[in-house]
């Protein structure tokens, strides 16, 4: 297996040079400069600046009184002369004033000597508790992740007491159980700590427990590394993000928890004796206490309840920030959409529907007639041409075309190999053709056309043009007419249901007028025809190997005879012995069924064997064109004749060999023209400047895009060898050996 | 680099062995189901196999998903241990558990280069560890590290030392990966499918980098691979193992030529050739055993063309079909009803579509 090119949907990379003495640290948790995290940071930086400097600035003490202005009362309702009941008063707080900038309590405190003094202890006991609770965690987690065995179960157990108990009855317990507790800071956040620090550990014990057996950890297990060393240097910094977002949701449910508690009573009062901390909690109690709400008097109630609000969201921004750079996947859907407006292309975020550049399609100089394409092929009829085809991933400036201008024509019943490294491009083109590519996937020139003759069923007839299909339109073509089988569709069986039940699923709805018999007796015909028994229906996709699931997907696939079979990698993930059978199963039903093969891979060795014509990418172009057989005997493109001497034969003297030079392009940074020329063993002057087009070579019905191949330059011998004597494509039934059946 | 001048007889100077497994046996433990009182079923993952890594020589380890490459290379590696079997370091009994010596003799250069360096540490971390760990390097540890990056062709050396792996292509990581191993100067490399995550292009240059390191440096590689033409171009033997079991053993050139057992045969009959007229006859279809419950006697038994009914019931010997090239089959055993052929591979007897109706 190799890395598959859709790794190209990776976010672009930050613009502007790191530099070099901030990697590091940046490396290890850098937070995406989105608006959140800013004022996420904004925020926190705020709480933490007033925590630090609140009882200088505060203009009073938090406690005091002030007897200057505390002469105000206010009759109760139903008490006085009138009523025959003693008059009773309450006592009324002042409004914001200068003096009192957020006015004062019924006791004539100072709410904003209050408010900093709060702020102090609860951005403290917040953080306090978080970090406690973290190193409590980060241990636990940890070392009973990668000790594992008894260890493990051990310190899990303990977590999992902890995590079994209730928070929030286990804290009031122990708070009202340590009466004192409330005028120290460090006991109240250790109390609060220890009924927190168990979820966030069995996260990071399941973390470790994966990183423990990844290979680098292995690596250094084998180098000799001391296991405490591994466990610090080695597992400990993939952990940051983790523990850093843990770290910011304890410290939020840690100070959520110190209000509760403190608005319960239970974290003592600021006036008796010890005095209990002021913090945001204690205010809201004793405000509620005196009626505060009920009075209109909101200064006293809202500054802490909103200082409760904005911390929270603070701590939660961030911890957003956090939860994208762990998982860039959901910063890329909102950002490509965004550009994508701005772009003005209309992108609706639609699956399985790549998105087409509305403006309109640039007139791609290489395109050719239908008639001058024909001319250079032999006359096989085509079912899918694909005309100066581009797509880019992303939009505009950000954009990285990972597939231009490609020209490709299938023909009923061929074998077309597409091959090529990863990220060349290859797996995009097919899937693009089909628009089966999810935005930020982007056509942005180009034509499709498929000439649909159904070979059974009522699928579309005529010719559809795939880039302004509709989704109806597709939907009728999609799977009845072409078919896909990817690397990966072993795994897309449901696992829940049998094999027979997905079949006829499949054929309930498109064949609508088969008996549930006759599907029954069709499924296990299918079943048939690659190889599988037909009892296999019975089965559930993992009781089947990798082998059979994959033939399973194939004889899906072939269910409703399709016109085209797009194979991209079928067999990569398979062992030698299961390839070359599937292969010949798939042989052996194109001769029957005649359905046309777009077969994807970056084995060019097998396609030699397998393909009629081949197509060779490099970089998201098309390179040659050629049959298999003077593709192979006769290449004459630097890359595929490079490609070529990768694979060592099968027989003959061992000789040493050379392989390609350099390394596979960087699809965001192509050097200038031709794509391979940094790599090419002859390249010209000219290769560094312009881009080669795909251009046929005179009297021969192959193609090739490479300016040794044009007027006034010497063709090197190895690429000017004869074209072998067999020239035509090699006919359907002299290809395979139909596997015995 | 000499391909040619490696695999020849034994005779012209005794190879030494420098690691050795013998009769190396590994289980595990599954467990059936899901409920807390699950039954434990085991797994033969590798059973009975003996490999011999000899210094300056390539050995190479075929085979299919699955039948124990792997576990062998692991066990070789003392990443896990044994059930039974030993290893031999220089022909003495290796130490038990896993001492900071054996790691200076032995290493190991793991599959995926995306997985194996840590992607939070520079290149220069991954080099200079095992050097402080091992105490290498007597003071001059960026000369060493220069030296190690050079000696994989990571060319300047301080362009690559202080990126992280994700700044580095496959084929550089991969080389990183195999400058660690040889940072500790090890005599022994076991390499385990090296070059299958990397794109076809630059295949050929690690293992290029494998064969000179052999020449020059006289190391003992250990090469793991499903892949069958690329342990021909690169190996001096060929070793192929067949669900945990080891089936065959030879020099490469030898072994391709020529293959013993039936396994090699298909194996060889399926690999992709392009030089091949004609689409390849498959005999012996099928796909491996489970290893829960693996079949008795000989474990291809179930798939092979040429079936006998000792077969069946007991494990075949290692017998010698030719010098140095050993198979683990009864065709090759018993004089009574079959003959060995001259060059010691195995006529093929039975049309294969039988055996493929018989199958299904």
């Amino acid at each position: 297996m190799t890395i598959n090119s859709t790794s190209l949907t990776v976010i672009p990379p930050v613009a502007g040079p790191t530099p070099e003495l901030v990697l590091r640290r940046t490396r290890i948790l850098r937070l995406p400069r989105s608006p959140k995290v800013i004022a996420g940071l904004v925020i926190l930086v705020l709480f933490g600046l007033l925590a630090i400097i609140g009882r200088w600035i505060a203009p009073y003490s938090p406690n005091a009184t002030d007897q200057q202005h505390w002469v105000q009362h206010v009759l109760v309702p139903g008490t006085g002369a009138a009523t025959g009941f003693p008059a009773s008063y309450y006592p009324l707080p002042l409004p914001p004033s200068a003096a009192h900038w957020l006015g004062t309590t019924v006791f004539a405190q100072d709410v904003w000597s209050q408010l900093l003094a709060a702020t102090q202890a609860t951005v403290v006991v917040g953080l306090l508790a978080a970090a406690i609770a973290t190193v409590l965690s980060v241990l636990f987690g940890v070392t009973a992740g990668y000790l594992g065995g008894g260890a493990d179960e051990g310190l899990s157990l303990i977590a999992n007491v902890f995590l079994a108990i209730p928070g929030l009855p286990l804290l009031i317990v122990l708070a009202d159980y340590v009466p004192s507790a409330g005028s120290s800071v460090v006991l109240v956040a250790s109390i609060i700590a220890v009924t927190t620090w168990a979820y966030t550990s069995r996260t990071l014990r399941a973390q470790t427990l994966s990183l423990r057996n990844r290979d680098f950890v292995e690596a250094s297990r084998v180098m000799g590394e001391g296991r405490l060393r591994i466990i610090l240097v080695e597992v400990l910094p993939n952990l940051v993000p983790i523990v850093a977002a843990s770290f910011l949701f304890t410290a939020l449910s840690a100070i959520g928890a110190y209000v509760a508690i403190a608005f319960l009573g239970l974290a003592g009062s600021p006036t008796s004796s010890p005095p209990g901390l002021w913090n945001w909690g204690e205010m809201l109690r004793e405000g509620f206490a005196n009626n505060a709400v009920r009075g209109g008097w909101w200064w006293w109630w809202a500054p802490p309840g909103l200082c409760i609000a904005l911390l929270g969201t603070g701590l939660a921004l961030l911890n957003f920030g956090i939860d994208e750079f762990i998982n860039p996947r959901l910063r890329t859907a909102g950002l490509s959409r965004k550009t994508a407006r701005k772009a003005g292309i209309g992108t609706r975020p639609k699956l399985g529907m790549t998105p087409v550049a509305h403006h309109p399609p640039v007139a791609v100089a290489s395109v050719r007639t239908v008639a001058e394409a024909s001319r250079l092929r032999d006359t096989a009829e085509p079912v899918l041409e694909i005309r100066g085809l581009s797509v880019d991933y992303g939009y505009d400036e950000e954009a990285v075309h990972a597939v231009v201008d490609c020209d490709l024509v299938l023909r009923r019943g061929q074998v077309l190999g597409l091959a090529g490294e990863s990220g060349s491009g290859k797996t995009t083109l097919a899937l693009a053709a089909i628009r089966l590519l999810r935005a930020p996937a982007l056509i942005s020139a180009g034509q499709v056309l498929f000439h649909s003759k159904p070979i059974s069923g009522d699928g579309p007839a005529g010719t559809i043009d795939m880039l302004s299909a509709t989704d109806d339109q597709l939907r009728a073509i999609r799977w009845s007419e072409i078919a896909v089988v990817l690397q990966s569709s072993l795994n897309a069986l449901n696992p829940v249901i049998t094999i027979g039940a997905q079949f006829d699923d499949l054929l309930r709805v498109h064949r609508p007028a088969l008996a549930e018999s006759a599907r029954w007796a069709r499924s296990g015909a299918l079943l048939d025809m690659v190889g599988m028994n037909a009892d296999r229906l019975r089965s559930y996709p993992h009781e089947l190997s990798g082998g059979m699931r994959q033939r399973a997907m194939i004889a899906m696939a072939i269910a409703l005879e399709p016109q085209v079979m797009i194979l991209d990698e079928p067999t990569t993930a398979l062992d030698v012995v299961t390839q070359r059978e599937i292969l010949q199963e798939l042989i052996g039903l194109r001769d029957r069924i005649g359905f046309a093969t777009l077969f994807i891979t970056h084995d060019l060795s097998l396609l030699v064997e397998l393909a009629d014509e081949i197509a060779v990418m490099y970089a998201g172009r098309l390179m040659e064109r050629a049959p298999a057989t003077s593709l192979f005997h006769a290449p004459r493109l630097p890359y595929t004749y490079a490609l070529l001497h990768c694979f060592p034969p099968m027989h003959g003297p061992r000789v040493p060999m050379e392989g390609l030079k350099g390394s596979p392009p960087d699809m965001r940074d192509l050097p200038p023209g031709c794509a391979f020329h940094p790599r090419c063993q002859w390249a010209l002057p000219r290769c560094r400047q312009e881009v080669p087009r795909l251009a046929p070579l005179n009297g021969s019905p192959r193609e090739v895009a490479c300016w040794l191949h044009r007027e006034g330059t010497t063709v090197p011998p190895e690429l000017a060898q004869p074209e072998p004597a067999s020239m035509r494509p090699r006919r359907p039934e002299t290809v395979g050996q139909a596997g015995g059946t | 680099m000499n391909l040619e001048s490696a695999p020849t007889p034994t005779s012209v100077a005794p190879v030494r062995a420098v690691l050795e497994g013998r009769g190396l046996t590994k289980s595990f433990w599954v467990k059936q189901g899901r409920s807390l009182l699950a039954r434990k079923t085991r797994v033969h993952a590798v059973e009975d196999v003996s490999v011999r890594l000899d210094a300056g020589r390539v050995t190479a380890l075929v085979g299919e998903s699955g039948a124990g490459k792997t576990t062998v290379a692991r066990l070789l590696a003392k990443i896990i241990r044994a059930d039974a079997g030993e290893l031999f370091l220089d022909g003495r009994p290796a130490p038990p558990g896993r001492p900071r010596s054996y790691a200076a003799q032995v290493q190991m250069v793991f599959q995926d280069p995306f997985a194996s360096l840590n992607p939070v540490h520079r290149v220069g971390h991954n080099l200079v560890r095992p050097l402080q760990i091992h105490h290498i390097a007597d003071g001059d540890i960026d000369a060493t590290v220069a030296d190690l990056l050079r000696r994989v062709a990571l060319k300047p050396p301080d362009t690559f030392i202080g990126k992280f792996p994700h700044e580095l292509s496959g084929g550089q990581r991969q080389r990183v990966a195999i400058a660690r191993g040889l940072a500790v100067r090890p005599r022994v490399l076991i390499a385990d499918e090296p070059v299958s995550m990397l794109d076809v292009s630059i295949r050929l240059g690690v293992l290029n980098l494998l064969a000179d390191l052999r020449d020059r440096e006289k190391l003992a590689i250990l090469y793991v691979t499903h892949d069958i033409a690329s342990a021909r171009y690169l190996a001096d033997t060929i070793v192929v193992m067949y669900a945990g079991q080891l089936v065959e053993a030879a020099p490469s050139v030898s072994l391709t030529d020529r293959p013993a057992h039936p396994y090699t045969q298909l194996l060889l009959a399926a690999a992709p050739d392009p030089d091949r007229v004609e689409a390849p006859a498959l005999a012996g279809r099928g796909a491996p055993p489970s290893l829960l419950a693996p079949p008795s006697g000989c474990r291809f038994h179930p798939r092979c063309p040429y079936v006998m009914e000792i077969c069946k019931s007991q494990v075949p010997p290692r017998v010698a079909v030719a010098a140095d090239h050993s198979a683990a089959c009864w065709l090759h055993v018993d004089p009574n009803n079959r003959r060995i052929t001259v060059n010691g591979s195995v006529a093929p007897a039975r049309d294969s579509s039988d055996q493929r109706n018989q199958e299904r």
